[in-house]
């Protein structure tokens, strides 16, 4: 049960008092946390940046006047400080956000449910399969069911448009279904 | 359906009643489908597509646990610079000596906690207070947290930080000190519990006492001489009307009231026991517009940091209408419903 609207959150947080944080810290903390462990790999990193991500969401709350979505609001901005800081890190070896993303954004197969549609993928064949997907397929399919974003918000945090979205979730999972019924034909030719 | 509509992806995922053929959910949605692929196999490629983003993939979600994200609230809290009104909210202070904070507000009584051992070293006791529908989020010297529900007070000797002393109602989650296997004890009216590392609630509230155990274990010692152990998972009630134990083992099938910092969770309870629980931590009074109201049961979480929040969430969860007139909470059947 949702029982707080962003809206409602986003109302009370921008108050400035201690409870308005709480509620969109409590939301909005374990997502962030998640989803930048899986950018970066690195939880130190990860806690320290969500730690100063959330005091400037504060310190900066009143200049931001109309969020019209704030999930998709956090996330990117988050992700931007977050890609920032990797780079600082890295100083002496500088790296595009695509080399950023090659390395990282890997899936166990403990995190994947067995009830699934691609149903004839053990969840760690499906694993591997998910985990050698380009960078942005992994992202986009993460963002859609991870952490269950609608195709418009994926747009803005992928900062690409609608359509592409849905291309690159078409060829994700086209990708997807058609290792599973390859399994399915080697399943149906052993038993005869 | 005619054919001037583009059938393209976006066409489809945008359909309520194709998501619900993709999910299988609807018998009419289904059947409709199944005849419309028959008879526009063209599409069949766009279908299975558009089908495949619907249903997805199931991720197992791995999200950090409540207590994680508590700890890390408590850490970043001290670092906000919470509201100007900290400097208006000051001159309410009655005494800093007495060093208990009658009108203070809870972002406030944060904010002195963390500083309160500074200023307050030659004092002999701290006192944490909080009014109605406050909750603080406190680290004792020791290194034990405690989350201190609305209208409710701890107290302890600053030379034995390990023993306190609780009115109201609290969420302990004590920090074990192996080298010299220190105990925490926590006081009220009616008990004494004795402690080693562990996670625990206490209720003082209405005639009696509930201890539910989260993690490790705990020694009771009740003002009648009796001496119980308890194991993780379990509820004991002393009623002060009866001098009666209860022990009950939490479960899905028990109906409980619980409080987790700042949110309660109830487990089919009546609306009249969960309204009882906002009388003690709001101070409010509540009337029913018909005796039958006060039996909707109630399973959830009710977070009860922001009482108009709180009573939203209680509205939308029994079909009610509650309205606050001067604190005084009236039920009543909600029209629409």
């Amino acid at each position: 049960m949702e029982l707080h609207s962003d809206e409602t959150i986003w109302y009370f947080f921008k108050k400035g008092e201690a409870n308005g944080f709480s509620l969109l810290f409590k939301k909005y903390y374990p997502q962030l946390h998640v989803y930048g462990l899986k950018l970066s790999n690195n939880q130190e990193i990860t806690e320290d940046c969500l730690q100063n991500f959330f005091i400037q969401l504060f310190e900066d709350r009143e200049k931001e006047n109309s969020i019209k979505n704030l999930k998709a609001y956090l996330f990117v901005s988050f992700k931007r400080r977050l890609i920032k800081q990797l780079q600082k890190n890295q100083k002496n070896l500088p790296i595009s956000e695509a080399q950023l993303f090659k390395t990282n954004f890997t899936f166990s197969a403990e995190e994947i449910s067995i009830h699934q549609e691609i149903q004839f993928l053990c969840t760690s064949t499906l694993a591997n399969l998910i985990n050698n997907l380009s960078p942005r397929q992994k992202e986009v399919l993460y963002l859609k069911y991870y952490s269950g974003m609608n195709s418009s918000d994926i747009a803005e945090v992928m900062d690409m448009n609608y359509q592409s979205v849905l291309n690159i979730l078409q060829k994700a999972l086209s990708k997807l279904r058609k290792a599973s019924e390859n399994q399915q034909i080697k399943n149906i030719l052993k038993k005869s | 359906m005619d054919n001037k509509h583009k059938f393209d992806l976006q066409y489809f995922l945008t359909d309520a009643s194709f998501k619900n053929w993709a999910k299988g959910l609807n018998k009419n949605d289904i059947t409709y489908w199944n005849n419309w692929i028959q008879s526009h196999p063209e599409y069949l490629e766009t279908v299975e597509n558009a089908k495949s983003i619907v249903t997805g993939i199931n991720f197992n979600q791995n999200y950090l646990s409540s207590d994680k994200v508590n700890n890390a609230l408590s850490e970043i809290l001290p670092k906000l610079d919470i509201d100007s009104s900290t400097n208006k909210k000051t001159k309410k202070l009655r005494s800093l000596n007495s060093v208990i904070f009658t009108s203070a507000a809870a972002v406030l009584l944060v904010l002195i906690s963390y500083t309160s051992f500074a200023y307050f070293t030659n004092q002999s006791t701290t006192i944490h207070k909080t009014n109605f529908g406050e909750i603080i989020d406190l680290k004792l010297p020791d290194g034990t947290s405690v989350v201190l529900n609305g209208n409710s007070e701890i107290s302890y000797e600053n030379d034995n930080p390990r023993l306190l002393y609780l009115k109201g109602e609290a969420y302990f989650k004590v920090k074990p000190i192996p080298s010299t296997n220190a105990k925490f004890w926590v006081v009220t009216n009616d008990l004494k519990v004795e402690v080693l590392g562990t996670q625990f609630h206490v209720n003082t509230r209405k005639q009696k006492t509930n201890v539910v155990l989260d993690e490790g274990s705990i020694h009771l010692e009740f003002k009648n001489g009796e001496v119980t152990k308890m194991i993780p998972g379990e509820m004991v009630s002393f009623s002060n009307d009866s001098e009666k134990l209860v022990h009950k083992k939490v479960d899905i099938k028990t109906p409980y009231a619980l409080w987790r910092g700042g949110t309660y969770a109830f487990n089919e309870i009546p609306l009249e026991d969960v309204m009882l629980n906002l009388e003690s931590t709001y101070g409010l009074e509540v009337e029913y517009s018909s005796d039958s109201l006060k039996q909707i049961p109630i399973s959830g979480g009710i977070p009860n940091q922001n009482l108009k929040i709180c009573i939203a969430a209680i509205e939308k969860a029994t079909g009610t209408r509650i309205i606050n007139k001067g604190n005084i909470l009236r039920v009543q059947e909600n029209p629409i419903y």
